[in-house]
């Protein structure tokens, strides 16, 4: 909201600057966000009269116009089309520097002589206005500087207000603040109206059919009214709040609506039909064109002002253009009312018609102040259109909100805000703010709550004015104090701490993506998962309309969109959550961890140009896994071939730790890959969090370690490819003694002299006991005994060494 | 040479033998002190011309020269022998260190994890809850009035199950106080969801970390000291605080709080928008209707909450021009997280 510091001191005493008065409001709860000075001092701009309008020669969108500056003629071409012969306008003339820092010199535009420049508002730096030059009253006296019109600079405060704050989206709203800060008086001004002979309620009938919605309704009439454009003064204070003059009736509206915060609306009475104003809900099927030009169909609970046969007005919102005040408008019917905030709310957002009307009506306007409101228009109305009052109004109020009083403690006061203010400064508080202390005693006090202060229900709120106005910088801050809450306990979230900095230790880095997702992301990795996936109603983009379910997808993006960077070598890891819905409709989330190589990752710099072999990221990825696992765990990571739709047909396995499914990795379809263009393997994972992190957190078993020399052997075999490391080293530990510490594979090699389908493997065995020296004879035993072994269950052809 | 003279002098040859870096040095050392023609024959010499009451001293010296830098030149020879010639000469040490290097946390974790971190000093433990929640904890019981504009379909995304992505963490505080009785010590780090359009700024999932302390008897300078400790420990010892009066449903007295800005000092930079401040959390004392709802005695506890947006902290602790950024995933970014 913007609060212009002249208008504000129509109501307040203060002897502060602009910076002064934003601090307060600040610090006690209404942002200032920004302060303006609007206007300048305008050397050498006065007010000039168009004397003769002539067509430019070669532009169509330009027009040669004599204007007089009361003293001399000059020629000034301008390129605004929004005025007529006679009109006066702000003139700068040669010489002169606009606020903007622009200078006017004499020029020849299009071949035409200029000497000056006819003024819109943003060139004066007014307002953001550039459609057209700023008319002015022609009563005033061309050659008149036009600071003396346009007065001295203003200074404007932009203010956040607080949603509960209703009542501080007005001039008279935030006056009451600085004068509780002050602790000095407000000043409202009583409005005074000479009514007519003629009575309201003989020329209007008010029926509310929608009384929930509508607690208050006050009509008021005028009559021979006189529509202008309305003083200087006026125009310039709309200005200033960012409202656009249009009219004297119409202004003064809007003109009580920023000075109370109560919306209003004039209506031309003439085109109301049969005299009658009937608040209702709208019946299927109407529609109403508002003043904006649309024509605008409207829903069941809408809340609409009509005459007897038609919609006049959506109400709080925007009056129709059947019943605008316009220029043959005599007769003026003045609405002040108040409707149903929430009701308010949903048509504006309906429309997606926001007016400085739905503004206000929808955080809620006080009943109790709709007369005054009525009667401030009226006397203004009065006094600037020359119309006649009718006595009285015509006020239905089905709806006054009773009494409401709260009683605030001093000492839970002080103990919840941990602050030592004293029981009378408190009461001097409440009462500065309106909120009038009824009754005390040594322990509490009973505050009347004003009818405009709706947001104060209980004790807390009126501790939070409390607090605001004695100033929370007051309250001494307290050495904070360490508690341990028994059983309290967050060891999932410090699991997957430990979790993320084994991950970053093994050479990873994290990312993190979007929980939504664009459907075609997902397609392009699994076609056949749709029903699965949690598809958001009203999404903001295609490219965010699914919840994820799983990270593999934004994996692959993520290498892709690095690979599209050039970047060719990278290890990732992400950890979220998916979103499942299963067949029940409820959704089902999980925390899952996803790894993601590309590139040489394992490979030495030296050795990094070498072709990448498909098994390479498999394995990489596979011991990545192991180590994050077995680093801190118990038990075995097995892997078994499955088929998985995100993988290649052989290259995937399910992962489960300890006996327990964790998920699956494998090298990515190669389908996938292409469309990335990633032209070596990449191998992708992604595993159940809670089952990776548990697996790590279980207690270290010890075994005894050994004191005595080991001995080692090694066996070189040839296997049928079919033979796996896993099937080796099963009958190696089966065949031999507890004796057998260790298996290490050093060598794998298949060559044509080995013959088709089969491979090479040497091992190497480690021997130790427990409780002796071992000797070679021991070893020998061993060794052959796992030979022979590995002879009978594989069919190994064992090399000698 | 006098008796000072010769010690000097033997320093200066063991000096000259202990950094020596090739065989070939020590050999010249040899020669120069021990040698034929060297120091030492020559000092030998020299003693029968010498003052009778220095003689006794120069012969003791000459003894330790000869003795010392022996042993010295032998054990030095021993040393270089191993690395000599042309081995030692082809090791390039410039060659690049050959070790996987370590990975990077997201910025966003590394912003939680601290936050968590400090907040588990003073005995708060992290609670999570789920993404998708009922409008129930994500409005009502925090006492969200029901025409509050956030309950617009324009600004949360509202599931066909009826129910929505939370558009805060401040449900896991209710999930809290609805399973546990107080004292309450937790914070809230988790993923949040409102319907913005991405822009440098904003972005419809985003990450916040919300606090919640309920107790016998916490007061409003009881959260002012708690916030002053994080803003120090987070963004640096001379950060201070301030705090604004505001309105948030689920807090009575609420208060925004800014940080001191930790570039500038608070003299003003780009970073704080020239005003020496930084817009950091939200915060309050826990409105006794949000005790009501869980189950909680008003009359027998407070309480106070805050929350704040770990994107936001991130940009400005680290300089983040843009939040997209944060999603984006080039390694060239996150890499810089060391």
């Amino acid at each position: 909201m913007k609060l212009p510091v002249s208008w504000l001191a129509d109501y307040v005493d203060f002897d502060l600057s602009p910076e002064e008065v934003a601090e307060k409001l600040t610090f006690s709860g209404t942002e200032v966000e920004s302060i303006d000075v609007i206007g300048g001092d305008y050397e050498g701009i006065v007010v000039g009269e168009i004397l003769r309008i002539d067509p430019h020669p070669s532009a169509d969108r330009l027009q040669l116009c004599l204007v007089s500056d009361g003293s001399r003629e000059l020629p000034v071409v301008c390129g605004a089309m929004n005025f007529e012969i006679g009109d006066k306008a702000p003139l700068a003339v040669v010489g002169v520097e606009l606020p903007g820092g622009m200078k006017i010199k004499k020029a020849r535009i299009r071949g035409e002589e200029s000497e000056g420049m006819l003024c819109a508002e943003d060139e004066l730096g007014l307002s953001d206005d550039h459609t057209g030059i700023m008319l002015l009253p022609r009563e005033i006296k061309t050659g008149t500087p036009f600071s003396e019109v346009i007065g001295p600079p203003e200074t404007v405060l932009n203010l956040e207000v607080t949603w509960n704050r209703s009542d501080c989206l007005s001039i008279i709203g935030m006056a009451r603040e600085l004068a509780a800060l002050l602790r000095t008086d407000l000043k409202i001004p009583t409005p005074e109206i000479s009514e007519s002979e003629a009575r309201t309620s003989d020329g209007i009938s008010v029926t509310i059919d929608a009384e929930d919605l509508c607690p208050r309704y006050a009509a008021r009439l005028l009559d021979n009214v006189q529509l202008a454009p309305s003083p200087m003064w006026m125009q310039r204070r709309l200005s200033l709040c960012g409202v656009r003059p249009i009219n004297n009736i119409v202004d003064v509206t809007n003109y009580v609506m920023l000075e109370c915060g109560h919306p209003l609306h004039a209506f031309d009475y003439a085109l109301v039909g049969d005299k009658k104003i009937i608040v209702r809900r709208a019946v299927d099927g109407e529609s109403i064109a508002t003043l904006d030009g649309q024509d605008r169909p409207i829903t069941g609970e809408t809340l609409l002002i009509a005459d007897a046969r038609h919609p006049v007005a959506i109400a709080g919102v925007m009056g129709g253009a059947g019943s605008e005040i316009g220029e043959n408008t005599a007769s003026v019917l003045l609405e002040s009312a108040a409707f149903d905030p929430a009701s308010i709310r949903r048509t504006s957002s309906q429309l997606g018609l926001s007016t400085e009307s739905s503004h206000r009506f929808e955080r809620g306007v006080d009943p109790e102040g709709v007369e005054w409101a009525s009667n401030r228009a009226a006397s203004l109305m009065a006094q600037l259109g020359g119309g006649d009052v009718a006595a009285g109004i015509v006020d239905v109020y089905p709806g006054c909100p009773g009494e409401r009083k709260v009683v605030v403690r001093f000492d839970s006061t002080r103990r919840l805000l941990g602050a030592d203010i004293s029981d009378d400064c408190m009461v001097d508080i409440l009462n500065s703010l309106c909120l009038t202390v009824t009754s005390r005693d040594e322990s509490s006090c009973t505050v009347l709550v004003p009818t405009f202060r709706r947001d104060i229900e209980i004790e807390a709120d009126l501790i939070e004015e409390i607090v605001r106005v004695y100033g929370v910088a007051q309250i001494n801050e307290s050495v904070p104090v360490s508690h341990v809450v028994p059983g309290a306990s967050d060891m999932p979230f410090q699991m997957a701490k430990a979790c993320r900095a084994d991950l970053v230790g093994l050479g990873l880095s994290e990312t993190m993506n979007y929980s939504f997702v664009s459907a075609q992301l997902l397609d392009s990795c699994c076609k056949y998962d749709a029903d699965s996936r949690v598809v958001l109603p009203n999404p903001v983009s295609a490219e965010h309309a699914v919840m994820r379910n799983s990270l593999v997808p934004q994996m692959v993006e993520t290498l892709g969109r690095n690979l599209s960077r050039q970047i060719q070598e990278t290890a990732f890891f992400e950890m979220g959550k998916v979103f499942l819905k299963k067949e029940s409709g409820e959704i089902h989330e999980e925390d899952r961890l996803c790894m993601g190589f590309m590139g040489p990752l394992g490979r030495t710099c030296l050795d990094k140009r070498r072709p990448i072999d498909k098994e390479e990221p498999f394995l990489w990825l596979k011991g990545a896994i192991e180590a994050l696992i077995l680093a801190k765990g118990q038990g075995q990571v097995e892997s078994v071939a499955v088929e998985h739709p995100y993988y290649e047909a052989g290259s995937s396995v399910s992962v489960s730790i300890g006996g327990c499914k964790a998920g699956f990795m494998g090298l990515l379809r190669e389908d996938i890959r292409r469309k990335w263009r990633m032209q070596t393997p990449v191998a992708i994972g992604e595993l159940a969090l809670d089952t990776v992190v548990l697996a790590r957190n279980a207690v270290p078993e010890l075994t005894q370690i050994s004191m005595y020399p080991s001995i080692s052997r090694d066996v070189a075999m040839v296997v049928p490819e079919s033979a796996t490391h896993e099937d080796i080293t099963r009958i190696m530990r089966d065949s031999a003694p507890a004796e057998l510490t260790a298996i290490e594979l050093f060598d794998i090699f298949r060559t044509e002299g080995l013959g088709q389908g089969k491979k090479s493997l040497a091992y190497s065995l480690e021997f130790r006991s427990l409780d002796r020296n071992l000797t070679d004879e021991d070893a020998n035993k061993y060794h052959e005994t796992i030979k022979a072994a590995l002879k009978k269950e594989l069919g190994a052809e064992i090399r000698d060494s | 040479m006098n008796a000072e003279e010769l010690a000097g002098t033997i320093q200066e040859a063991l000096e000259e033998g202990r950094t020596a870096a090739a065989p070939e040095a020590l050999e010249a050392i040899r020669v120069k002190y021990l040698g034929r023609k060297g120091l030492l024959p020559r000092v030998m010499k020299g003693l029968k011309d010498a003052d009778p009451s220095e003689r006794a001293q120069l012969g003791k010296l000459a003894n330790q020269l000869k003795q010392e830098l022996g042993k010295l030149l032998g054990a030095r020879k021993q040393e270089l022998s191993g690395a000599s010639g042309a081995d030692a000469a082809n090791f390039d040490y410039t060659l690049p260190g050959q070790w996987r290097q370590l990975g990077t946390r997201h910025p966003i974790s590394r912003v939680i994890e601290d936050t968590a971190e400090i907040f588990a000093r003073l005995g708060f433990t992290v609670a999570e809850g789920p993404d998708v929640e009922t409008g129930y904890r994500n409005f009502e019981a925090l006492n969200t009035p029901p025409h509050h504009p956030s309950l617009d379909a324009q600004d949360t995304f509202w599931l066909e199950s009826g129910e929505l992505l939370r558009t805060q963490t401040s449900p896991v505080q209710i999930r809290v106080m609805e399973t546990q009785p107080p004292p309450v010590r937790v914070i809230t780090p988790g993923r949040c969801y409102r319907r913005d359009t991405t822009d440098a700024t904003h972005s419809a999932n985003f990450h916040q970390i919300e606090g919640l302390y309920v107790d016998k008897c916490v007061s409003l300078a009881d959260l002012k000291g708690t916030m002053a400790y994080f803003a120090r420990e987070l963004m640096g010892p001379s950060v201070g605080v301030r705090f604004r009066p505001h309105f948030f449903p689920f807090t009575e007295p609420s208060v925004e709080c800014d940080f001191s800005c930790h570039v500038c000092g608070g003299k003003g930079c780009s970073v704080c928008k020239h005003s020496g401040w930084i817009e950091i959390a939200g915060a309050g004392m826990v409105d006794p209707r949000v005790f009501k709802r869980v189950g909680y005695d008003p009359a027998g506890v407070t309480g106070y909450a805050f929350g704040m947006g770990v994107e936001r902290i991130a940009m400005v602790k680290y300089g983040i021009k843009d939040i997209r950024m944060l999603y984006d995933n080039d390694v060239r970014f996150l890499k810089q997280f060391k």
